[in-house]
């Protein structure tokens, strides 16, 4: 027997926010994303873990869905890997369909439905401790017997929550069941469907299900989080806050942080002395790596705030209150979440449209969706607001937070302007609603919110040691050499390649008031946003002569640039697309340059303008 | 002349680096298998292989590229053409 045939093959399937991945994380010891809303899964993960005897068996955790019909391509991605529809992939041994036990009957049906394709199936009844609290009443054996499927209870968030499920699966019986098991599925007819509720009716009755009451204080809240104008005030209030908070808390680490780069800098530069190693640890990977290092704790800040919301339930909530006005610019309501998650990243943003049904609409959120104020930016508009705006308070709010929001909701906005303006051209539509499910609110899962802000340091970190200090080695070098001529009087930056390269670009970015400094970082920029602070760090090291040497950048871009240079590159990095990631991804998710092409020219052309205005309104 | 043969590797792995960071996943993935079948047919590769880039595939396969077998041939339900 070879390792392919013993190898067992489980897949997750479930309704959407039902707890399939952390259940998935649970079983192979994974640490992917889980949060309190539908749709934070859209493709097929895979993991590993070794049963008892030894057996390795491969669990994979598939996207949300209602029923085996798909509307969505996300939807469509776990009805085929589910039927065995996938090339080169057969169908999986064993389903575990994941039910949420407090909302039992929604569960079920989709149960019903995964059971008559003829896989073999275990029932996970997940989040058994909310649903005991609340009251909900499931004779366990009674609705494993009428189904005739092993039904375990598990509460995939707690420790141990899901040994028994374990426990059936290492069994070896699965195996000799995968050979028969051949599933054979049609789509249901309207009649199919009115029997699979009336089967489901009867099964509920027959188990002494009673749904759980709906709790006094969750109703209280929500007549005020979804309350038409209450509501948006909350929101904007709630957001306002949290840019306060990244500014007002981080603020002492981060010149704890600072002040260590440039003691270091300078330790290095008076222990190794003059020649290239020094200076390329100290003026490349010092002032370049160590100059994005420093916006660490704004972005945990930032995250910790998301995280909270992501846990308690509110997104959805926000969602279904800005359904409305997303769908006056032509934004579809499912929108919201791909366009949240952009504020991370655009990559899993626009990977998060695959929710959205309509092609048309899913195109137009990923068109917006790099205008959406991503992590990277942070560093960019954190180091000009920290060199330019002064660290005062405007009644009782902090005047760099209110520059920070100002940002965010710029990006906002011309979002919602630009998905307006795509509007216009994509004649009539069909109006998609938006049907969410709300989840229940719940206190934020300490575990959750250490775990994802862990994740996210560990993901800043990564870039920063990473690609980020591999690019900035690069660039010190290209910096560097060729050396100057004899008698040269200028920075030895200047005669070097990246010197001329900046003095080139500069006729391109003197008219939006860049110089040449600037102009360089912009290059190595592409490759990730905050790789901008980086190269700034380096250049401006590597131009300082005699006694203006310093690896802090904040004081050397306040005294060297205008406020015009500064609100133009702010506006620059509003819009233009300094990432080609993302582009990368849009090419990947529309299956076509022609998109990400569009994109680019759209956000360039955008940004230079926005750029040559504010540099000429504030000169 | 110690320190620039140092600030040469330094600089020569850096690049190497980024083009292999920079690379689209795909590519990165396929040029994981083609290092991995030539590791096959070394047997004094067989550790590293085994202990280090089977790993890395698993990695790349998985990363959430959407390039990987499992969604070849998903396509969204109403797309165009």
């Amino acid at each position: 027997m070879d390792a392919a045939v013993k190898t067992l093959r489980v897949a997750l399937v479930g309704v959407p926010n039902c707890g399939k991945t952390a259940l998935f994380n649970r079983l192979t010891g994974s640490r992917q994303k889980v949060a309190n809303y539908a749709g934070v899964t859209v493709e097929r993960r895979e993991g590993e873990r070794t049963a008892a005897d030894g057996r390795a068996i491969r669990v994979l955790d598939l996207p949300g869905t209602y029923s085996l019909s798909p509307t969505t391509l996300d939807e469509a991605i776990t009805r085929d890997v589910l039927l065995g529809r996938v090339a080169g992939e057969s169908a999986p041994d064993l389903v575990v369909c994941v039910v949420d036990a407090v909302h039992l009957p929604i569960g079920l049906r989709l149960a019903l439905e995964v059971k008559r394709a003829g896989v073999p199936i275990v029932i996970a009844l997940n989040r058994m401790d909310v649903a005991r609290r609340r009251g909900v009443r499931i004779d366990l054996e009674r609705l494993s017997s009428e189904l005739g499927l092993t039904v375990v209870p598990t509460v995939a968030v707690a420790r141990g929550g899901a040994d028994a499920l374990i426990a059936v699966i290492d069994a070896p019986r699965w195996m000799d069941l995968r050979a028969v098991a051949t599933p054979q599925w049609q789509a249901p007819s309207a009649a199919d469907a009115e029997q699979t509720q009336a089967d489901l009716r009867a099964l509920l009755a027959n188990v002494g299900y009673e749904a759980p009451a709906d709790s006094a204080w969750g109703r209280r809240v929500d007549a005020l989080l979804l309350h038409p104008l209450g509501g948006f005030v909350v929101f904007a209030v709630v957001m306002f806050l949290i840019f306060q908070a990244v500014f007002s808390w981080a603020t002492p680490i981060m010149d704890g942080i600072d002040g260590s780069m440039a003691h270091l800098g300078a330790w290095v530069k008076t222990t190794l002395g003059d020649g290239p190693l020094p200076s390329l640890l100290a003026d490349g990977v010092i002032a370049g790596a160590g100059a994005v290092l420093v916006f660490l704790p704004q972005i945990v800040i930032l995250f910790f705030f998301i995280l909270v919301f992501e846990d308690s339930g509110y997104l959805p909530r926000a969602a279904y209150l800005l359904d409305r006005l997303m769908g006056w610019v032509g934004l579809s309501g499912r929108a919201f979440i791909p366009l949240l998650s952009s504020h991370a990243c655009a990559i899993p943003g626009i990977m998060a449209t695959r929710t959205i049904p309509a092609w048309r609409d899913r195109l137009t959120t990923i068109m917006v969706a790099p205008l959406m104020t991503c992590s990277a930016r942070l560093p960019v508009y954190g180091l000009i607001i920290a060199a330019f705006i002064p660290a005062r308070d405007v009644g009782w709010f902090n005047l760099q937070g209110l520059i920070l929001f100002g940002l965010y909701a710029a990006g906002i906005l011309s979002a919602f302007l630009v998905a307006f303006v795509l509007k216009q051209f994509g004649g009539a539509r069909r109006y998609s609603p938006l049907m969410l499910e709300l989840p229940d609110f719940q206190w934020p899962h300490a575990g959750n919110l250490l775990l994802g802000l862990w994740e996210r340091v560990k993901i800043f970190v990564n870039r920063v040691g990473g690609i980020i200090l591999a690019l900035m080695i690069v660039l010190w070098f290209l910096a560097t050499y060729p050396a100057p001529p004899d008698g040269a009087t200028g920075p030895a930056i200047q005669y070097s390649f990246a010197g001329r390269l900046g003095a080139l670009l500069e006729y391109v970015f003197a008219p939006i008031g860049f110089n040449w400094q600037i102009s360089i970082a912009l290059v190595p920029g592409l490759a990730a946003r905050e790789v901008a602070v980086a190269s700034l760090g380096t250049v401006y090291a590597l131009s300082a002569t005699g006694d203006d040497l310093s690896t802090q950048l904040e004081p050397v871009i306040a005294h060297g640039w205008s406020l015009a240079t500064a609100g133009s590159l702010l506006a620059w990095y509003v819009f233009a697309p300094q990432c080609l990631s993302t582009l990368a991804v849009v090419k990947r998710e529309t299956n076509s340059w022609r998109y990400p092409l569009i994109m680019a020219g759209y956000l360039f052309a955008l940004a230079y303008l926005a750029s040559f205005i504010t540099y000429r309104v504030l000169s | 002349m110690t320190q620039q043969v140092i600030v040469g590797v330094l600089v020569v792995l850096a690049a190497g680096f980024c083009v292999w960071k920079l690379m689209p996943a795909r590519r990165r993935l396929r040029a994981l298998l083609a290092l991995d079948a030539f590791a096959a047919r070394h047997a004094m590769l067989a550790g590293w292989r085994q202990r280090s880039l089977k790993p890395r595939i698993a990695r790349a396969a998985g990363s959430g590229c959407s390039g990987c077998a499992a969604n070849v041939g998903v396509r969204p339900p109403n797309r165009p053409r």
